[in-house]
C-alpha cells in the first residue's frame, strides 16, 4: 500500500512497451494504457503538473494544467488533452512546448491564481511550494482574475491542536483526499460544495477537532501548497526559551535526527544529532534530552507489561506509542482500547521523567521546568494536550515543533545547519539511549527493541541474533515467530504500518481470525521516518523513507549498548527512582487509559436534503 | 414552423439563403419548435453544439448570460478552466447586460470559453463555450452593438436546462452523475438523498432495474458503461446500523389538513411511489393493498434471491414512517369500490393495480391442463410462499419454461432452485432477442438451464389433466423486412416433442379481471390496460392511473416514475382543478424530438477502466438457496466504479416570447 508503482513500472519489460509514438517528435515506445504523462516522464520529457502524484496513483485530472497538443492517428486534427490521464495511441504525435499549449497552460494557472490567496511571504510553504513553482515554469507574468474578498471568504479551521486547514491556498488538488481515502483509509476528508465554494472538508462532524481525522498528518506531506499545515507553535517554544525564570528541556525523536538534515541540504539520511544538540544550545535551550532514551524506558515498561499480559493469555496486545494510531482506535475502533498497552508513548514518558526525576537531581522547581519536543508527527501535538497526560492540572510536554517547525526556527534565529559544528548530550542522566531505543523510528523497530529486551528478562541471557531480519520488511503487514523461550515458548508477532493495513489487521483481530501475541503499529506508512511531521518532499511522497531509514538501522549497528535494559543510565533511573519495571511509582508516571471517542453521524433525510447542492431537488 | 434567422450549429454557419432555396440543412430539420407552451414562441436556442435565433431582435448577450449562469451554477468545481472560467464570463455578460462596464472584454471572454472547450474535465465544461463561442467569432458586430450605448439590455423570458443522456433515459430522471459525483465526493449519504428525491425504493431499484441509463451511457465508446446501477445499489445498502438515514416527518414540505386525505390503490411501485410523493406533498394517503405485504410485482414477481424480502420491507416501510397507511387485504371491486371512495372523503385516487394475471398461450390442450401447468405470475407467487415458509413447494422431473422476458428467467432459477432435475426454457426468436437482462440470461445459463431459442410450443400433452409432454416447433429467421426486422416462422414438420412435468407459460401479463367494473367509469384502451392520458388522469375525473395497468407489463422504474408523475398531477388536481405545464418536460421533448443529445462519440483517447462487477454466491452453492446471488461491492470499488463516470452534461436554454408558466417542482 505505501510503497510507490514507480519500482513496479521500472521493472516491466521493455519488449511489453508496444506502443510508438512521438513526444515533441522524438519517437518514443509506450505500454498500452499508460498515460502520455507516464510515457514523457520515462523519455525524461518534462510537463508541468500540479495535482497528479504519480506514487500515490493519483490523476484526478483536476487542474488542467498538464494540457498537450495531440495528433491521432490518421487525423488531422488538433486536439488539446491532459497528459496526466489520456492514454496513449499507437502513432499519436504529442507536442508539449507549442505555443498554444504554454499559452494553455499559462492560463490555468492564471485562473487557478484567481482565487488563491497570494499573500506568500506569509505562507508557511513560501520557497517550497509547488503552486510558486509552477508559476515559474508556465512564466506566469499576469494576475487578472484575482479576486481577494472572495479568497478570503474561505474557511480556515483551527480547531485541532495539530493540522491547519486553510482552505484560501487550497487549489482542490485532492491529494490529501486520495492519501486519507485510499492509502490511509481513515477516509476523513470528503469534497464539499461546487463551483467556486468547491472545497476539502471533513466527512463527518464540522471542523477537524470533531471529526474522525487522525491528525496522522499524510495529508500535509501530500499538499501542495500551504493549505494544509502543522500549528505552528514557534513563538511559543521561543516564549519558553528566552524566558529566564523557565528551564526550557528539549527531546528529540529517534527519526528526527535522520530526517532533519535535508532541508539544510544535506544528503538524505544524513545523521544530524549532534547538529541537532549544538542548535539547541545556541538558541538557548537549557537542556537537551533524547527521547530515544525514553524509548528505552518505554521498552522496559512495555516488555514486562506483555510478559504479564502473555500470563494472563490476554492477546494480543498492541503497542501504544504512535499517537495517530491511539487516535485512530479511540475514534475508529473503541472496542479494541482493551488491548492496547497502557504504558505511555517515548515523548509522554521523557516529559513525565523530565519533570519528576529530573528537579530532583538538577535542583530545579518542578513549576518552572518546560518541555519541548521535536517530533516528526502532526499527532504528537494532539498527544501533548490529551487530559490523561496532564500533571497537576499542567500538560506533561508544553509544546510540540514537528522537524518542519523546528527547521523554520532555526532559519528565524538566523541557524544553517550545515555550518554547526555537532556536539554531544551533556545531561548524564536522560540522554543515553541503546540501539534498541534509536530504531523506535522506524516500522518493525519497537517489536524488534522490545523482544531483544524481553528474550533477555525471559531467559537470563542475551539474544544472539539481536537483528531480527524477520522483522524489518517493508512490507504493509509482517507477521514472525519469536522463540521466547521459558514458559512462554513462542509468541507471534506482527508489525504493521499505514493505516490502511492497519484496518484491516483490527478488523481480523476483532473478528478472533488472528493468533498474533504482541502487534506493532505504526499510523504512517514506514513509521516515523516518513511521519506526517516531517519535511515535505515536493511532487512525491515517501521517497525518502529508505535512507533514513538505514541510517537509523546504522545507528543501532554501531551502538555501544542494543539492547534497553543495558542503557546504564535507564538503570540508574530504576535504581534511583522507579524501582522496577510495572512497580507503583512506574505505573503511576508511566502509564495511562484510553476513551471511547466514536463519532456516529446520525443523519435525517431531511438533513441530507438540506445539504444537496444543485440540480433534481424536488423537496 | 418558424423561420430561422441565424445560428451556428456543430460549427456550421446556418446560411438563410440555401434553406430558401430548399437545400436540407440540419437547422431545417428541426422539429418541435414553434412554440414552447401555448402561443408561446421559441425566439431562439442554446445548445451544447451551437445555437439558432427564430426571432432577429434577440439579445444574444442576454441568452448567453442566463446560459452561463446555468453553467456557473451546475459547475461542480472539480477542474480550474470550468470553474473559475464560467464564472468569470458570466460576471462579465451580467455587468454587459445592465450597461456597465465588463472587466472583460469580448476577447477575453473567447480566449476564457475557449479554454473552457479544450481544457475542461468533463462534459459540462467542454460544451458550455460552444454556443458563447460560435456567436463571438460569428456575430461579434451583433453583440458589440447591443452594448454599444451601455444601456440595459430588456431582461427576456425563457429557461435552461441541464441534463446528461443517462438522465434522460431515466424514466424518473435521476439525476445520475450528481448521485455518482457524491460518491466520488466521500459523500454517499447525499448520493442516497438524490435519489430519494424521486422515489423511496433505492435498494430494491440498485436490484432489479433495467438500467435505460447504463444503456445511454457514453462510456460505453470508451470501454464499458458505468455501473450506475451497482452504485445506486453501494449507497443504498449503507442504510443500516446507526448511521442510517431517518425518515422524518419533516421532510414533508407543508402538511395538509386532515380533509386531504388520497386513495392510493395497490402498493406496488407505482402506488408506493405516487404514495410517498403524496405524503411529501402534506396529505394524508391510504393504501388499499388486496394482499397481506406491500410491493406489488417486486414482492411476488421478483424472487428472493434477487431481491430479499427486508429490503423492499424496509423500503415500503418508509410509508409508514412518513405517515402513511396501508390497508391489507382491501382489494377493489371486492372489497371497496371507486365511487366509495369519494363518499368517504377521498380527493383523489390513484390507480397503481398492476398486471397480475398470466396471459395464456392459446395452445392446443391449454385449457385441460389442471396439473403442472402455471402461468409465470402464478408459479412466482407458489415460490413466494415457499420462501415466505407459507407453503412448500417442491419440484422434481422436467421443467418447461415459455418466454424470454425477466419473469420467464425468474422461474427458470426459481425451478432450479426448487430441486428440478432438468429446467427447459423455450423461446421463440434468438438468444440475443430475449428481452430479459442480459445478466440474467447468463446467471441462468450458469446455473445449467437448457436453451431452446428458435422454439415454439404447439401443442400441450395431458394425460387426464395432469402435464406430461409438451410439442415444440423449431422456427426460422425470415429475410429482413424493409425496417430491417426478421420475424420467425415454424419450419413445416419439426415438430418434436419435449417430457415435461411442470410447464409454465411465462409470456405476459394483462390486468386482472374484475377488479375494475363498468360503473366505476374508468375507461380500457384496446389492450385491456387502464386508458390514461399524458398526465396520468383516467377518464373519470379525480382519479389516476400508472405503472404496469397503463402501460401493460413493464419495469418497476418506469412504474415508480409513473407514481411521481400521478402525485404532481393529483396534487394540482386537488390544488387547482386543472394539471399545469411542466417545463422541464417540455424541454425533454424538445431535446429527444430531435435528438439533441445522439450518441456523439468520445473524441479523445480516455484510459480503459472496465467496471466492477458485484460479486455473486458461486453457481454451485447458490442452486440450492433462494439467498441473494448478488452482494454489494465495498468501498475501494465503488471508489473506483464513480471515477469512471464522464459526466456528459449539456446546457440547453430557450429565449421564448413570454414567461414560461411555471409549473409544479
Amino acid at each position: 500500500m505505501c510503497t510507490t508503482d514507480l519500482a513496479q513500472l521500472a521493472a516491466r519489460d521493455p519488449e511489453a512497451a508496444t506502443i510508438s509514438l512521438t513526444i515533441n517528435k522524438t519517437a518514443c515506445r509506450a505500454f498500452p494504457n499508460e498515460t502520455i504523462l507516464s510515457c514523457a516522464r520515462r523519455h525524461d520529457i518534462y510537463i508541468p503538473t500540479l495535482c497528479e502524484m504519480d506514487d500515490i496513483d493519483h490523476t484526478p485530472g483536476a487542474c488542467r494544467i498538464c494540457m498537450v497538443d495531440i495528433v491521432q492517428a490518421g487525423r488531422d486534427k488538433h486536439q488539446i488533452a491532459s497528459a496526466c490521464d489520456t492514454p496513449v495511441r499507437e502513432g499519436m504525435n504529442v507536442a508539449t512546448r507549442t505555443r498554444e499549449v504554454r499559452d494553455i497552460q499559462k492560463l490555468q494557472v492564471e485562473l487557478l491564481m484567481a482565487d488563491h490567496l497570494q499573500d506568500c511571504a506569509t505562507c508557511v510553504r513560501h520557497g517550497d511550494c509547488e503552486l510558486q513553482d509552477l508559476a515559474q515554469f508556465v512564466g506566469l507574468t499576469e494576475n487578472r482574475f484575482f479576486d481577494r474578498e472572495r479568497t478570503l471568504a474561505r474557511e480556515v479551521d483551527t480547531s485541532s491542536p495539530a493540522l491547519i486547514r486553510d482552505m484560501q491556498r487550497c487549489v482542490r488538488c485532492q491529494r490529501c483526499v486520495a492519501v486519507c481515502r485510499h492509502h490511509q483509509q481513515v477516509d476523513a476528508l470528503a469534497m464539499e460544495g461546487t463551483g467556486l465554494d468547491r472545497l476539502v472538508t471533513l466527512r463527518h462532524g464540522t471542523d477537524q477537532l470533531n471529526s474522525t481525522c487522525v491528525t496522522c498528518g499524510q495529508c500535509v506531506l501530500v499538499c501542495p501548497t500551504g493549505a494544509l499545515g502543522e500549528r505552528d507553535e514557534c513563538e511559543r517554544a521561543l516564549d519558553f526559551i528566552c524566558d529566564p525564570e523557565i528551564t526550557t528541556v528539549v527531546q528529540f525523536a529517534p527519526a528526527v535526527r535522520v530526517a532533519f538534515g535535508e532541508e539544510f541540504g544535506m544528503p538524505a539520511g544524513t545523521n544530524v544529532q549532534g547538529h541537532i544538540i549544538t542548535a539547541c544550545k545556541k538558541i538557548g535551550v537549557d537542556i537537551v534530552l533524547d527521547t530515544n532514551f525514553a524509548a528505552d524506558v518505554v521498552i522496559m515498561e512495555e516488555g514486562t507489561e506483555l510478559l504479564t499480559r502473555l500470563k494472563d493469555r490476554s492477546r494480543p496486545t498492541f503497542t501504544s506509542c504512535c499517537p495517530a494510531w491511539i487516535n485512530f482506535a479511540e475514534i475508529h475502533y473503541p472496542e479494541i482500547l482493551p488491548l492496547l498497552s497502557s504504558t505511555k508513548s517515548p515523548q509522554q514518558v521523557l516529559s513525565t521523567i523530565a519533570k519528576t526525576y529530573l528537579p530532583e537531581i538538577h535542583g530545579v522547581k518542578p513549576e518552572n521546568i518546560r518541555v519541548i519536543s521535536i517530533m516528526p508527527c502532526t499527532a504528537k501535538k494532539d498527544e501533548a494536550v490529551r487530559p490523561q497526560l496532564t500533571m497537576d492540572g499542567a500538560p506533561e510536554t508544553d509544546v510540540v515543533l514537528t522537524t518542519r517547525e523546528f527547521a523554520r526556527l532555526l532559519r528565524r534565529e538566523g541557524i544553517d545547519l550545515k555550518d554547526l559544528e555537532p556536539s554531544a548530550f551533556d545531561d548524564p542522566y536522560m540522554s543515553e539511549f541503546s540501539g534498541a531505543g534509536a530504531i523506535f523510528g522506524t516500522t518493525g523497530g519497537v517489536m524488534e527493541a522490545a523482544v531483544r529486551t524481553i528474550y533477555s528478562v525471559v531467559n537470563s541471557k542475551e539474544l544472539d541474533q539481536i537483528e531480527l531480519e524477520q522483522l524489518r520488511g517493508f512490507e504493509g503487514v509482517r507477521a514472525a515467530t519469536v522463540d521466547l523461550g521459558g514458559p512462554f515458548g513462542e509468541v507471534k508477532v506482527a508489525m504493521v504500518h499505514g493505516l490502511g493495513d492497519t484496518r484491516a489487521l483490527v478488523e481480523k483481530v476483532l473478528a478472533g481470525e488472528t493468533d498474533f501475541d504482541f502487534i506493532e503499529v505504526m499510523a504512517c506508512p514506514g513509521g516515523c521516518v516518513d511521519g506526517g511531521g516531517s519535511l515535505r518532499s515536493k511532487k512525491a511522497y515517501l521517497p525518502l523513507a529508505i535512507a533514513r531509514r538505514d541510517t537509523i538501522y546504522n545507528v543501532d549497528r554501531k551502538a555501544n549498548v542494543r539492547q534497553s535494559h543495558n542503557n546504564q543510565q535507564v538503570k540508574t533511573l530504576y535504581r534511583d527512582f522507579l524501582e522496577a519495571p510495572n512497580s507503583e511509582t512506574a505505573h503511576t508516571l508511566l502509564h495511562t487509559h484510553y476513551t471511547d471517542r466514536r463519532r456516529e453521524m446520525q443523519q435525517t433525510v431531511k438533513d441530507v436534503w438540506d445539504d444537496i447542492t444543485m440540480s433534481s431537488v424536488v423537496y | 414552423m418558424s423561420k430561422i434567422a441565424f445560428g451556428v450549429w456543430d460549427g456550421v454557419v446556418h446560411d438563410p439563403q440555401a434553406e430558401a432555396e430548399g437545400a436540407e440543412t440540419r437547422l431545417s430539420a428541426l422539429t418541435n419548435f414553434d412554440e414552447f407552451d401555448e402561443g408561446n414562441g421559441i425566439r431562439a436556442f442554446f445548445g451544447d453544439r451551437g445555437f439558432f435565433v427564430f426571432d432577429e431582435n434577440v439579445s444574444l448577450v442576454d441568452a448567453l448570460y442566463h446560459y452561463m449562469n446555468k453553467a456557473a451554477e451546475q459547475s461542480c468545481g472539480a477542474c480550474t478552466p470550468c470553474r473559475m472560467g464560467t464564472v468569470l464570463v458570466r460576471d462579465a455578460l451580467d455587468k454587459m447586460r445592465r450597461g456597465l462596464d465588463s472587466p472583460l472584454d469580448f476577447d477575453d471572454i473567447e480566449m476564457l470559453g475557449e479554454q473552457m472547450r479544450q481544457t475542461s474535465l468533463c462534459g459540462l465544461g467542454q460544451t458550455c463555450a460552444v454556443a458563447l463561442l460560435d456567436v463571438i467569432r460569428n456575430y461579434r458586430d451583433k453583440v458589440e452593438t447591443e452594448i454599444a450605448h451601455h444601456r440595459p439590455i430588456r431582461a427576456q423570458h425563457g429557461m435552461a436546462y441541464m441534463t446528461a443522456p443517462c438522465i434522460e433515459a431515466c424514466p424518473s430522471k435521476i439525476n445520475v452523475p450528481r448521485y455518482i459525483d457524491y460518491i466520488r465526493d466521500g459523500r454517499p449519504e447525499r448520493s442516497l438523498g438524490v435519489l430519494l428525491q424521486k422515489y423511496p425504493m433505492a435498494a430494491t431499484c440498485g436490484r432489479v432495474c433495467v438500467r435505460y441509463c447504463e444503456m445511454a451511457c457514453r462510456r460505453k465508446f470508451v470501454d464499458e458503461a458505468v455501473g450506475i446501477k451497482t452504485l445506486k445499489r453501494f449507497v443504498a445498502d449503507k442504510q443500516k446500523g446507526p448511521q442510517a438515514l431517518k425518515f422524518t416527518r419533516d421532510m414533508i414540505r407543508k402538511p395538509l389538513d386532515d380533509s386531504m386525505k388520497i386513495a392510493v390503490i395497490g402498493a406496488g411501485p407505482a402506488g408506493v411511489s405516487c404514495a410517498y410523493h403524496l405524503l411529501l406533498h402534506g396529505y394524508q394517503v391510504d393504501v388499499f393493498e388486496k394482499s397481506d405485504q406491500a410491493g406489488g410485482m417486486a414482492q411476488i414477481g421478483i424472487p428472493s434471491y434477487r431481491l430479499p424480502k427486508d429490503t423492499l420491507a424496509m423500503e415500503t416501510d418508509i410509508i409508514v414512517e412518513l405517515g402513511g397507511r396501508f390497508l391489507f387485504g382491501q382489494q377493489l371491486g371486492r372489497d371497496f369500490s371507486i365511487d366509495e371512495l369519494f363518499t368517504r372523503g377521498y380527493k383523489a385516487v390513484f390507480l397503481g393495480l398492476g398486471c397480475q394475471e398470466g396471459t395464456a398461450l392459446g395452445i392446443e390442450g391449454e385449457s385441460v391442463a389442471r396439473d403442472g401447468y402455471f402461468s409465470g405470475i402464478e408459479f412466482l407467487l407458489k415460490v413466494h410462499d415457499h420462501v415466505d415458509g407459507i407453503e412448500r413447494l417442491d419440484m422434481k422431473g422436467e421443467v418447461v419454461v415459455v418466454g424470454g422476458g425477466n419473469v420467464a428467467m425468474d422461474c427458470l432459477r426459481s425451478a432450479v432452485r426448487l430441486g428440478a432435475d432438468n429446467v427447459h426454457v423455450i423461446y421463440r426468436r434468438t438468444r440475443e432477442d430475449m428481452p430479459a437482462d442480459e445478466e440474467e440470461i447468463v446467471a441462468a445459463g450458469a446455473e445449467d438451464i437448457h436453451f431452446h431459442t428458435l422454439t415454439n410450443p404447439t401443442r400441450l400433452i395431458t394425460e387426464n389433466g395432469k402435464v406430461t409432454g409438451v410439442e415444440l416447433v423449431r422456427m426460422e429467421q425470415t429475410e429482413p423486412d424493409e425496417s430491417g426486422r426478421r420475424s420467425v416462422r415454424p419450419i413445416p414438420g419439426s415438430e418434436f416433442t419435449l417430457p415435461c412435468d411442470t410447464f409454465i407459460a411465462a409470456i405476459g401479463q394483462q390486468v386482472e379481471d374484475g377488479t375494475l367494473v363498468e360503473g366505476d367509469g374508468i375507461a380500457f384502451d384496446k389492450w385491456r390496460c387502464v386508458s390514461a392520458d399524458k398526465g396520468l388522469a383516467t377518464s373519470r375525473p379525480g382519479v389516476f392511473a400508472g405503472g404496469d395497468c397503463v402501460t401493460g407489463p413493464s419495469t418497476l422504474i418506469y412504474a415508480m416514475a409513473a407514481g411521481l408523475k400521478a402525485a404532481r398531477n393529483i396534487d394540482d388536481w386537488v390544488q387547482l382543478g386543472t394539471q399545469r405545464f411542466f417545463k422541464r418536460s417540455r424541454m425533454r421533448d424538445l431535446i429527444s424530438d430531435n435528438r439533441f443529445l445522439a450518441s456523439d462519440v468520445v473524441e479523445a483517447p480516455v484510459r480503459n477502466a472496465y467496471r466492477v462487477h458485484n460479486p455473486e454466491l458461486d453457481p454451485e452453492l447458490r442452486k440450492h438457496m433462494f439467498g441473494e446471488v448478488e452482494q454489494t461491492i465495498c468501498e475501494k470499488e465503488a471508489y473506483a466504479e464513480a471515477q469512471r463516470c464522464m459526466r456528459c452534461y449539456r446546457i440547453y436554454s430557450v429565449v421564448t416570447q413570454h414567461a414560461i408558466p411555471e409549473g409544479a417542482s
